[in-house]
């Protein structure tokens, strides 16, 4: 009896993993196999172009990194971005999702509203604001109506990267908005009830309920936030034509390994700078992590 | 019993599934069999051999790739590519426009054996791709019919490699020259166009409109990029690049001449780049009458004329700086993809479009320059009135191009230009640190 169930268990974990076959093979396929191939790409010096040739350089691609001036300038450029993006992404996000968590009137135009910038391509997006950034655009026009001085808003390198900055946060916050909303929607009333025959005020509710009956939520939003904001690329991209510039005021870390990878093709490094990359975000997750659970233990 | 079959059911379908994914990019070589006979190399009879019976008779389909700036150029190379597939029947050429980051598609195709055939080379880049061996040398196919002497030399060394062997023929050329606005020089009270450099700062400060502290109309639209500014690195005795092929522009001589362009625009701010009025080019700020005068080639022409009519301008060579004549020159040449398996249909349509019969064709619109002597004779452009000052600045010019090393120094130098240029750091400091950056990773790379 015990060897036909066993067999019979045998029976149903392989079928089981025949169900997931696919699953597993996709994600093998396009997921895993090209994780590890960048990780063994990252200790080579690799050639491509010509005679194919991998050549192990132990650890020399990333010694190379200490002297890359670029590399630094990317990364402070993208921790500068990110320290900007995402708290004020995640505060423009939870104030939209409490406004309309109110019982306005027309509230699904404004939902429907406040989630265009989201659904709208990032590269047409760029392109749009480009325009407006642009010395004859939109932004100079009505600062010369107020009588105001315009500006070469694309050509500085100080301000460069403040305009993909608002874009994305102006951009990103809806997607996030919408979580915020899903979450609030779940809070129950009689805590709020509760609360307002204790005396509290509207802040003192949104502050001592809201806020921290949404704190996995705003775990989710912030981690999410900070990997799309250290994935920067199509955006600076498209501002800059590729380059990175006007004196690598955009150049971003994901920028930065495209060109060692299709421009200089050199794989080597660059797959060991995406290796560094995502290391750097796995620490602000871990960190991030131990942060929220320690209050979640006050 | 069932179970087992669903499960193995499913197991199946998984391998049908990957075998398909996997199976697809196999199919694309299939076509390449009806490739030339093995002696790719024999080249003695493939030249003007548009009519011999012994061509292979089999239907041969190359690809050719390359960019274009307009609709009317594209129409214009299918127009060659027509004639070139009337005369040779047996091959059908598969034309296919690459509009963005060439450079990219080309090399990641090339990694892939997916490259075109033939393909359009820019001088600047091709000492990198000869490096890498991936073209093909195509000093053997050359006869005494396509004419080699009839080239402009430096047009053909720049696709030389260092081994001497030649990897590519020009298919046109353009050098800089001064594009001014007759109206506004009329209004300023200007006869003619500057010939020096102090005439034209002169000229530009004349010219220069504010509007209010804005200025309107700049006397010069500068680009501040070097594929535009080598020529004057060079005006005072700098170098480029050493002999190693690391950068080497920082000199004071390198300095001086780019300090010109800095200084006009920070201190004279009698010149401005186009972002600094909304343009997207030169030709553009130009056009829009934004600027009075730029430095442009001759791509700027048929823009002009097709997308502001009513615009009366002239051209004159740049003017001399430091008392010598001095531009930049571009060519784009034609080479062959070595991993080709069509190597003499692709010779044969190299030598059509590079020979004097296609490239007059090519060339006859005005969109681009012949690099043949004859042709140009024939065409007549060095007495024409708008590309006469473009064909004289062939003899002294510059031709964009410094080893395989200057992609990355461009990239370095426009980063920093841009910084010295907007009055970020002093142009020594921040030409400095280009050199440094760029030849730290011309050293890490190698």
């Amino acid at each position: 009896m015990s060897k036909r169930s066993g067999k019979l268990r045998l029976r149903e974990g392989a079928a089981g993993y025949a169900f997931m076959s696919p699953a597993i093979v996709v994600l093998g396929c396009f997921l895993l196999l090209p994780i590890l191939y960048a990780v063994f790409l990252s200790f080579h010096k690799v050639n491509l172009l010509g005679e194919v040739s991998y050549k192990f350089s132990g650890t020399a691609n990333f010694e190379r990194m200490a002297d890359d001036t670029r590399l630094w300038i990317a990364l402070r450029n993208t921790c500068k971005y990110a320290l900007i993006v995402v708290p004020s992404q995640t505060l423009l996000a939870l104030v939209l999702a409490s406004i309309l968590n109110m019982k306005l009137k027309f509230r699904n135009f404004f939902r429907v509203a406040y989630y265009l910038p989201t659904v709208t391509s990032s590269a047409v997006l760029v392109l749009i604001f480009m325009w407006i950034y642009n010395s004859n655009g939109l932004l100079n026009y009505l600062l010369d109506l107020v009588g105001l001085p315009t500006y070469n808003w694309l050509g500085d390198p100080n301000v460069a990267l403040t305009g993909i900055m608002v874009m994305n946060i102006w951009s990103t916050a809806p997607l996030f908005m919408v979580i915020y909303l899903a979450a609030l929607q779940d809070i129950p009333e009689s805590q709020y009830e509760a609360a307002e025959i204790d005396g509290a005020g509207a802040w003192k509710k949104f502050w001592r309920i809201t806020v921290p009956q949404l704190k996995p939520v705003t775990f989710y939003v912030v981690v999410m936030g900070i990997i799309g904001t250290f994935q920067l690329f199509d955006q600076s991209y498209i501002f800059s034509a590729g380059s990175g510039g006007p004196n690598n005021a955009t150049l971003t870390m994901v920028l930065l390994i495209y060109q060692y990878a299709f421009k200089n093709l050199d794989m080597g490094y660059a797959s060991a700078l995406a290796f560094l990359l995502a290391v750097v975000i796995m620490l602000i997750t871990v960190v991030q992590r131990l942060l929220f659970r320690e209050e979640k233990l006050n | 019993m069932q179970k087992k079959w669903t499960g193995w059911a499913a197991l199946m379908l998984t391998t049908a599934m990957v075998l398909s994914a996997c199976g697809g990019s196999s199919g694309n070589n299939s076509g390449n069999a009806s490739s030339s006979p093995s002696g790719s190399s024999s080249p003695s009879s493939s030249e003007g051999a548009s009519a011999s019976p012994s061509a292979p008779a089999e239907n041969v389909e190359l690809t050719l790739a390359g960019w274009t700036s307009s609709p009317e150029e594209q129409s214009l190379l299918q127009q060659v590519l027509d004639e070139f597939q009337a005369k040779n029947p047996t091959i059908k050429v598969k034309y296919e426009v690459i509009a963005d980051q060439y450079m990219d598609v080309i090399k990641t195709r090339l990694i892939g054996g997916e490259a075109p055939d033939v393909f359009y080379l820019d001088a600047f880049e091709a000492p990198g791709l000869i490096e890498k061996g991936v073209l093909e040398p195509l000093d053997g196919y050359v006869s005494d019919d396509f004419d080699l002497a009839d080239f402009e030399t430096p047009m053909v060394e720049a696709f030389k490699g260092k081994d001497g062997k030649t990897y590519g023929f020009p298919k046109d050329t353009s050098t800089l020259a001064l594009f001014y606005n007759k109206k506004m020089f009329a209004d300023a009270g200007i006869a003619n166009p500057p010939a020096t450099w102090e005439e034209l700062q002169a000229a530009a400060e004349k010219l220069t409109k504010k509007d209010g502290s804005k200025v309107s109309v700049y006397g010069l639209g500068q680009a501040p990029e070097l594929a535009r500014q080598m020529f004057m690195i060079q005006a005072f005795g700098g170098k480029l690049t050493d002999d190693q092929g690391m950068a080497a522009f920082a000199t004071p001589e390198g300095l001086k001449g780019l300090q010109l362009v800095i200084d006009q625009h920070l201190k004279a701010k009698t010149a401005g780049q186009p972002s600094d009025v909304g343009a997207g080019w030169g030709g553009e700020m130009f056009g829009q009458q934004k600027a009075a005068m730029v430095i442009e080639g001759n791509w700027a022409i048929p823009y002009l004329q097709t997308n502001f009519k009513d615009l009366d301008f002239g051209t004159a060579e740049v003017p001399t700086v430091n008392g010598k004549k001095g531009t930049m020159a571009y060519t784009v040449g034609y080479v062959m993809n070595k991993e080709s398996k069509k190597k003499d249909a692709a010779w044969k349509l190299i030598s059509y479009l590079t020979g004097k019969e296609g490239m007059k064709t090519w060339t006859s619109k005005g969109f681009a320059l012949p690099t043949r002597k004859s042709v140009a004779a024939e065409l007549g452009y060095d007495k024409d009135p708008l590309r006469g000052a473009l064909v004289a600045g062939g003899s002294y010019s510059t031709t964009w191009q410094a080893g395989a090393t200057l992609p990355t120094i461009m990239n370095n130098f426009n980063n920093q230009f841009v910084a010295a240029y907007t009055g970020q750091s002093t142009l020594e400091e921040a030409m400095k640190l280009a050199q440094e950056t760029a030849n730290s990773e011309i050293k890490a790379g190698q």
